[in-house]
């Protein structure tokens, strides 16, 4: 009793008792949860705004007689009339490593149900992107375990690469790889003791996506193990367009914390063409004037804005990195519509993902012709780049032969010989969803192919080939696989010992 | 009703007009919206409308509004009054109320901003507090 009374005096004697000023104004309108408030003269952009009982809102439009605001959470109580304070805070989220295994909204407040997040720290939502002076070119490399990304279109720490592509053609599956990839290389560093590895948190933002999708994602995840090191921010598409506006901004949020101290992480936005939707949204209900597609005039800002927060910072400033894998649905395929143009502008390439090669059988279905990545290759590991260096031409070269041999059946020799190569690369590249690939079986796996040694197996036979020659390096040759991973490159001698490594399966596989 | 953007700029222009430096000039305003109201211009209701919104704004804008629990002395309305004017100015109108319910103390409004040095304020601080 003593103790609660101790504290009940040090609230009261840590109470201001001098007079407070507040700045107030009155709702005058309110609907489609947006409010045009009259007063607030000292109302900043970008404010939190109490509305009382716990509402909150965000002052987004500062207009000569009055200002608009988007309301976080429920409306349906306020009233014409209301008063509403400001609170000189800007909107801001919880950040930090207690957010790592949780699922949250756009606010930073729990949905799973696992309790109250223990976090000190709070990072406002919209922040200033890191100036030319503190970014660093990027040069590690993100292993997303998908082999036809990190041989053709590497990923490095601190690059923004978008993944487009059509309804269903596995553009969610590439992100979930890439975490499920990372969690993995944290958790074997981890038991490795390696300090030299920097271990790489994710986050995925799902904006405007059904319920369901997030819960198989998130079980999905907890199945491979990778919730310890991923955060999900949660919009789904029965939340307000406020709060879908506002997740990936949280979202950027809590990977910054990471990037400003001294860590790496990896942020998923799934979908951006939802995320402008829902902005289209909450700028036609504040009357903003639309320009094309009834999209508002910002909508490039919006992502601009956004997607300059990913970063790689130089090592004065802790050598941290937010990597950054917008996601884009195309309508039929158009890349030229004004979202994706807007979003391949600004990103540092692309994956585009084809609805045919989906249907193909070619899983991930990468258009290698359309896929880039501007500035990975610095981060590709030099035995990757040995190996998969000739790859994306290789490829090139089989679908334009490929496409021309369909008018005749008379090759010559040469152009026999690419074919068949080209038919076994795109086999090699074919991998099932959910399950990433380490870097050094990737190595093994292409290098076999590039030198021809799987040239005398059957085109339909090479998937299990390559399964079988993965399971034999990984179980049998674990010290050449380890020396490829150690190394980061192929010397002769690591050369002829993987040669006669394949030999060696070779002779045993039927 | 729905105001075009025309109209906003017009009863804009009809609010400056009636501004004596940066102070409301009543009686501006008042031969202003007679003088509309005569000549009729083209949507000449939707016009005075929003001067009168404007002039509403900027009316509660200028508008001090003094509670206390008790009645203040002469001396102190005084002082309160010159205090606001030195803040904001000349042209205030002001207002002294009594509130039983603020418990003691005062709280001044004056526009948007709000001044609270009542028990009853200092009782809601401590409230937000626990």
């Amino acid at each position: 009793m003593s103790t609660l009374l101790q504290e009940i005096e040090a609230q009261i004697s840590g109470l201001k008792t001098g007079v407070t000023r507040q700045n107030i104004g009155t709702v005058r309108e309110i609907g489609d949860g947006v409010a045009k408030i009259e007063g607030l003269s000292d109302a900043m952009l970008n404010e939190m705004l109490d509305f009382g009982n716990g509402v909150v809102g965000l002052a987004l439009n500062l207009e000569e007689t009055e200002v608009g605001a988007i309301i976080l959470g429920d409306y349906t109580g306020i009233k014409e009339g209301q008063e509403v304070r400001t609170t000189g805070k800007l909107l801001q989220v919880p950040v930090g490593k207690a957010l790592l295994g949780r699922v949250v909204n756009a606010l930073g407040q729990p949905l799973d149900g696992k309790g109250p997040i223990n976090s000190q720290t709070f990072y406002p939502v919209e922040k200033i992107a890191p100036g030319i002076i503190r970014r660093k070119s990027v040069s590690q490399p993100v292993q997303t375990g998908i082999m036809a990304v990190d041989a053709m279109i590497p990923i490095g720490r601190g690059q923004r690469e978008l993944i487009i592509g059509d309804r269903s053609t596995g553009k969610t599956t590439i992100g979930i790889d890439t975490i499920i990839s990372q969690a993995r290389l944290n958790r074997a560093a981890e038991a490795a003791k390696d300090t030299s590895y920097k271990p790489l948190y994710c986050i995925y933002v799902a904006i405007g996506q059904k319920q369901s999708n997030v819960a198989r994602v998130m079980a999905v995840l907890e199945e491979a193990g990778a919730m310890p090191y991923t955060i999900i921010v949660s919009a789904s598409a029965s939340d307000s367009a406020t709060n879908q506006y506002l997740a990936p901004f949280g979202g950027c949020a809590m990977g910054e914390w990471f990037m400003d101290n001294a860590m790496d992480a990896l942020i998923i936005y799934d979908d951006l063409s939802k995320h402008a939707v829902a902005y289209r949204q909450v700028s036609l209900v504040l009357k903003r004037p639309s320009g094309r597609e009834a999209y508002p005039g910002d909508v490039f800002y919006l992502h601009s804005r956004l997607l300059e927060r990913s970063a790689r910072v130089g090592e004065k400033y802790g050598n941290g990195s937010l990597t950054g894998l917008p996601i884009i649905e195309t309508q039929a395929g158009d890349v030229s519509a004004y979202i994706p143009t807007n979003v391949i502008s600004i990103t540092d390439g692309q994956i585009y993902l084809e609805t045919d090669l989906f249907y193909q059988g070619i899983r991930p279905a990468i258009s290698v012709g359309l896929s880039v990545s501007r500035v990975g290759s610095a981060a590709q590991i030099k035995a990757m780049k040995q190996v998969a260096g000739r790859v994306k031409l290789d490829l090139a070269q089989y679908r334009e032969l490929a496409a021309f041999a369909q008018f005749g059946s008379d090759l010559d020799a040469k152009t026999q010989g690419q074919l068949e190569r080209g038919k076994r690369i795109v086999e090699v590249f074919k991998q099932p969803q959910y399950n990433p690939m380490p870097v050094e079986v990737q190595v093994a796996a292409l290098w076999t192919v590039q030198n021809g040694l799987m040239d005398d197996v059957a085109v339909d036979k090479i998937k299990d080939f390559q399964g079988r020659l993965s399971e034999y390096l990984s179980s049998r040759k674990t010290a050449l696989m380890d020396k490829i991973r150690a190394e980061k490159a192929l010397s002769d001698a690591l050369i002829a010992e993987l040669k006669a490594a394949v030999t060696e399966f070779k002779q045993t596989y039927r | 009703m729905k105001l075009s953007k025309q109209t906003r700029r017009e009863g804009r222009q009809l609010f400056r007009c009636c501004l004596a430096g940066e102070t409301l000039d009543e009686n501006r305003a008042r031969q202003a919206v007679a003088a509309v109201i005569e000549r009729k211009p083209r949507g000449y209701f939707a016009i005075l409308s929003y001067f009168q919104r404007l002039v509403r704004l900027e009316v509660a804008r200028r508008s001090a509004r003094i509670e206390s629990a008790t009645p203040l002395s002469a001396q102190l309305q005084e002082q309160i009054q010159s205090d606001l004017t030195r803040r904001y100015g000349p042209g205030l109108s002001f207002a002294f109320t009594q509130n039983a319910a603020l418990i003691g103390g005062v709280r001044i409004q004056v526009g948007g901003d709000v001044y609270n040095g009542s028990v009853q304020g200092r009782l809601a601080a401590l409230q937000e507090s626990f």
